[in-house]
C-alpha cells in the first residue's frame, strides 16, 4: 500500500485539472502521483490528447504492448465531473496488440468521475501484478488484491461482484474472460460500456488485472462555475433537440436501414452493399417484437442506449442463462448480422451479449468471424461448420474466440494475422486497416470515409475520422474520391480529435452551432484560460499529428495507409458506381498528408513539429523513414 | 408514377409511414413538395422541417446519389427522396 503526493506546491492550480496523474507500478502494487505542468494540460487538453502525450513519455513504442513496460492510460479530461452534459468519459490509450500502432478508445459514465475524484487527471499503470489481482484505488491510496474465483468470469459478473464486495460507493473498469486470455481485440468494459476497439482489455490483461477499481473524494475547482453553469444548462437544453432525436429514439441502430439503401452497409464479409434480411434487423422491427427499454450514461441527458430483450441463452450457465437485456448499437447489428450475413435477431442480439460478456470487441470479433466464412466459403479454410447466415456458428466461434480454442486462437489474433497465415489471396480481401478490423460503411460507397479509414493512426475507425458525415452530405460525392475530400477529411478528423480530447459525446457534435468557439467557452468556464476557437483547431493538429509521431516512433510506414485490395480492384457488386482505384486513393492520402503539414508519405519534419508546439519530440530518428519500411501489411 | 418519398429513422416514426408516392407531373420545387407532406403528415414537419426547408439535423437524398437541401431545386418525376438524420454515423 502506497501514496505518494507531490506536494500542492510542485503542481500548477488550474481549475477543472488536479495537474498530476497517477503512475502505478504494478510489479510492486505502489502508485506515485506525478506533476503535469499547465502547459501540457493545455497543449493536449484531456482524453485522447493527455492519453497520447502521456504514452510518448512512458515506455518504448516498439515495446510490445503486451510486455510489462508497456503502458495502459486511462485519461480523464477537464469537463469530467463538470455540469456539462456527456463529460462524464475517459480515453483508455495505448499501443494496441491488434494493430502494434497508438490506440485510444473512449468509455463513459462514472468510472471517469470516481477516478478524477482520486486526484488525478490519469492513471497510468506499467508492470504485471505478481498474480491475477484487481487494482484498488482508493482515493488515491493504491494497492493490489487477488482477483481470486474472479478471474474466468463474465464482465457483468464481476463488475456486479466487485461493488458487492467493495461497494457501491467504488466504480470499476473489468476485463471478461477474452482479455484474461489476451485476445487481440478484447475490451475494457465499465457499466455494461465498453472500451472497446484495438483490444486493450488484452493490454490490462497482460498485466494480471481482472479489474480496476477507484473512488474519491477530491473535487476540482471551476475557473467560472456561474457561467459553467449556464453554459451547462442551455448545453442540455440543445442535447434535447432535433439534431439528437434519433439517438433518443432510435439509436445508432437506425443507421441500418438507411445505409442499406445506400449500399453502405457491409453485407458478407464487404461482398455485398446490402443485406437481404436487413429489416429484421432494423430497430424499427425488433421493437415490434420484444421488450425495450432506454438508458442513459452518468450526467447525460441524451439518453441513447436502447436495451432490448433477448430469449434465455441455453449455452450459458448463471445469470446469463436467466432472460436477458443487451444494448443494440448499429456496430453490433452490421458485425454480427449482415457482415456474416446472419438475419435472425435471436441470434444476433445474443451474440452482441456474449460480446459483452466475454469482453469481446463487437465490430473486430464480427469482422474477424466474416472474414473466415469467406475463407471457408473459398477453400481456404477447413472449417464447414463456418458458414454464412449460420447463428449458431457465429455463437460457436465467438465461444472458441474468448476461450482460444480450436479454430479460435486464429481467430482471436484478428482477420489479419489470421489472413497471414493463409496467403495472398486471403490477404485481399481480409477487412481491416492497419490490422483493426472495418467498422460498417462501406468504403466503396463513402469514399471520403474511405480515406479517413486508410489514414486513420489508431486503423480504420469510423469514429476517429468522422467522414460519414462528408459523403452523406453535399460537400462530397460519397462515389466518386477526389483531392478535394482531403481537406474535409482532415477537418473531421480535428474535430473528432477535439472532442475525443474535451472529452464530450461525438452525439452532441450536430447540437452545436459552433463547435470550437464553443468549446474554447466551455474550457475558458472551467479552466479560466483564454482559450480560442483558432487554438483549438491548432491543438487538434497537435494531437493528431501526435499519434502519427507515436506510430512513426512503432514502425509504422506509408504502405500501411491503405485499403484492402478487395475494395480497390472491385465494384461493389450491387451498386457498381461504388468503385474505388488505387490511384484515386493514393492521390487522395497525399492530399490529406499536405493538408496535415505532413510530406507527401504522411512524414514530420522538426519545422512542423516547432509549429505545432511539439518542439520536445524533434528527434530526428521520429522521422526517418525505415529502409525496409515499405512492404509492411 | 410520381415521386416516391421514402423516411428512415426519426422522420418514419413521426409519418408512421416507410413511403408515400406523391403525384406530379413534370418537375416540382422541393420546397413545394416538402410543403405537400408537410400537410399531410404535421408531426414530421414539426420536426423536420423549418419553413419550406429540411432541418439541419436531416438531409434529403435523390435516388441514393446525390443530397439536396435547396428548397428550389427541381424534383422530377420517376424521383425517390429519402430524408434521413443528418447524423451518418454511431
Amino acid at each position: 500500500m502506497s501514496r505518494h503526493a507531490f506536494g500542492s506546491s510542485n503542481r500548477s492550480v488550474v481549475p477543472g485539472y488536479h495537474a498530476q496523474y497517477l503512475h502505478v507500478d504494478l510489479n510492486r502494487g505502489t502508485g506515485s502521483y506525478m506533476p503535469l505542468a499547465s502547459d501540457i494540460l493545455r497543449r493536449f487538453v484531456g482524453g485522447s490528447g493527455l492519453g497520447t502525450w502521456l504514452l510518448l513519455q512512458h515506455g518504448r513504442p516498439t515495446d510490445d504492448p503486451l510486455s510489462p513496460n508497456a503502458p495502459l492510460i486511462f485519461a480523464l479530461s477537464p469537463l469530467v465531473g463538470s455540469p456539462l452534459t456527456t463529460s462524464a468519459k475517459f480515453a483508455v490509450v495505448s499501443k494496441s496488440p491488434l494493430t502494434d500502432r497508438i490506440n485510444d478508445s473512449l468509455v463513459s459514465s462514472g468510472f471517469a468521475i470516481a477516478a478524477k475524484k482520486c486526484g488525478c487527471d490519469a492513471l497510468v499503470l506499467q508492470g504485471r501484478a505478481p498474480e491475477p489481482s484487481i487494482l484498488v484505488i482508493d482515493d488515491g491510496t493504491v494497492r493490489l488484491e487477488p482477483a481470486g474465483h474472479l478471474w474466468g468470469q463474465t464482465c457483468g459478473t464481476t463488475e456486479q461482484a466487485l461493488l458487492a464486495r467493495f461497494g457501491q460507493d467504488f466504480c470499476a473498469a473489468v476485463i471478461g474472460p477474452a482479455g484474461e486470455r489476451l485476445v487481440r481485440f478484447a475490451t475494457v468494459s465499465h457499466a455494461g460500456r465498453h472500451a472497446g476497439r484495438g483490444g486493450s482489455g488484452a493490454v490490462l490483461g497482460s498485466k494480471n488485472l481482472k479489474a480496476i477499481l477507484v473512488r474519491g473524494t477530491q473535487r476540482c475547482t471551476w475557473a467560472h462555475p456561474q457561467q459553467l453553469v449556464a453554459c451547462a444548462r442551455e448545453l442540455s437544453a440543445k442535447s434535447l433537440g432535433s439534431a439528437t432525436a434519433k439517438y433518443r429514439e432510435l439509436g445508432t441502430a437506425t443507421n441500418l436501414l438507411v445505409f442499406n439503401r445506400l449500399h453502405a452497409l457491409p453485407t458478407r464479409n464487404f461482398q455485398q452493399g446490402s443485406f437481404p434480411g436487413v429489416e429484421r434487423l432494423a430497430p424499427e422491427n425488433l421493437v415490434e417484437t420484444r421488450h425495450k427499454t432506454r438508458a442513459s450514461c452518468v450526467a447525460c441527458t441524451i439518453g441513447c442506449e436502447h436495451i432490448y430483450g433477448v430469449k434465455p441463452d441455453s449455452q450459458a450457465s448463471g445469470p446469463q442463462a436467466l432472460g436477458q437485456r443487451v444494448r443494440v448499437e448499429y456496430e453490433n447489428l452490421f458485425a454480427l448480422g449482415s457482415l456474416c450475413g446472419v438475419s435472425d435477431p435471436e441470434s444476433v442480439l445474443t451474440a452482441s451479449k456474449r460480446c459483452d460478456e466475454l469482453g469481446l470487441d463487437t465490430i473486430s470479433a464480427g469482422g474477424t468471424i466474416a472474414f473466415a466464412m469467406e475463407c471457408v466459403e473459398r477453400g481456404l479454410l477447413d472449417a464447414p461448420w463456418l458458414t454464412f447466415g449460420s447463428g449458431s456458428a457465429l455463437l460457436h466461434a465467438l465461444d472458441l474466440i474468448a476461450a482460444r480454442k480450436g479454430l479460435g486462437e486464429a481467430l482471436s489474433q484478428g482477420s489479419r494475422r489470421l489472413a497471414a497465415t493463409l496467403g495472398p489471396e486471403a490477404m485481399a480481401f481480409a477487412p481491416h486497416v492497419k490490422g483493426l478490423e472495418i467498422p460498417g460503411y462501406e468504403p466503396r460507397a463513402m469514399q471520403t470515409l474511405a480515406l479517413g479509414l486508410a489514414v486513420g493512426t489508431r486503423g480504420a475507425d469510423h469514429n476517429r475520422s468522422g467522414a460519414a458525415e462528408i459523403d452523406f452530405s453535399e460537400r462530397a460525392d460519397r462515389h466518386r474520391l477526389t483531392t478535394d475530400a482531403a481537406v474535409l477529411a482532415v477537418e473531421s478528423e480535428d474535430r473528432s480529435a477535439l472532442l475525443d480530447s474535451l472529452i464530450l459525446c461525438r452525439f452532441l457534435r450536430n447540437a452545436l452551432d459552433d463547435f470550437h468557439a464553443q468549446a474554447a467557452e466551455m474550457l475558458r468556464f472551467v479552466t479560466g484560460w483564454d482559450v480560442t476557437a483558432a487554438e483549438l483547431r491548432q491543438t487538434a493538429r497537435r494531437i493528431v499529428t501526435s499519434k502519427k509521431l507515436y506510430n512513426i516512433r512503432a514502425g509504422w510506414t506509408p504502405a500501411e495507409d491503405r485499403l484492402p485490395d478487395r475494395f480497390l480492384q472491385q465494384a461493389l457488386p450491387d451498386d457498381p458506381q461504388a468503385q474505388l482505384t488505387h490511384e484515386q486513393l493514393h492521390a487522395a492520402i497525399g492530399a490529406y498528408n499536405r493538408a496535415r503539414g505532413w510530406t507527401d508519405e504522411g512524414l514530420l519534419s522538426d519545422q512542423l513539429l516547432q509549429r505545432l508546439d511539439l518542439g520536445e519530440f524533434r528527434l530526428a530518428e521520429s522521422v526517418q523513414l525505415p529502409q525496409d519500411g515499405r512492404t509492411a501489411d | 408514377m410520381g415521386i416516391r418519398i421514402e423516411f428512415f429513422g426519426v422522420a418514419r416514426q413521426r409519418t408512421g409511414t416507410a413511403f408515400v408516392l406523391v403525384p406530379v407531373e413534370g418537375t416540382v420545387a422541393l420546397g413545394v413538395l416538402l410543403g405537400q407532406l408537410a400537410e399531410q403528415f404535421p408531426n414530421w414537419a414539426a420536426e423536420c422541417l423549418d419553413g419550406d426547408r429540411i432541418r439541419p439535423s436531416y438531409i434529403i437524398n435523390v435516388d441514393g446519389q446525390r443530397f439536396v437541401h435547396d428548397p428550389r431545386e427541381p424534383i422530377g418525376d420517376h424521383t425517390s427522396l429519402l430524408i434521413m438524420s443528418a447524423d451518418a454515423g454511431g
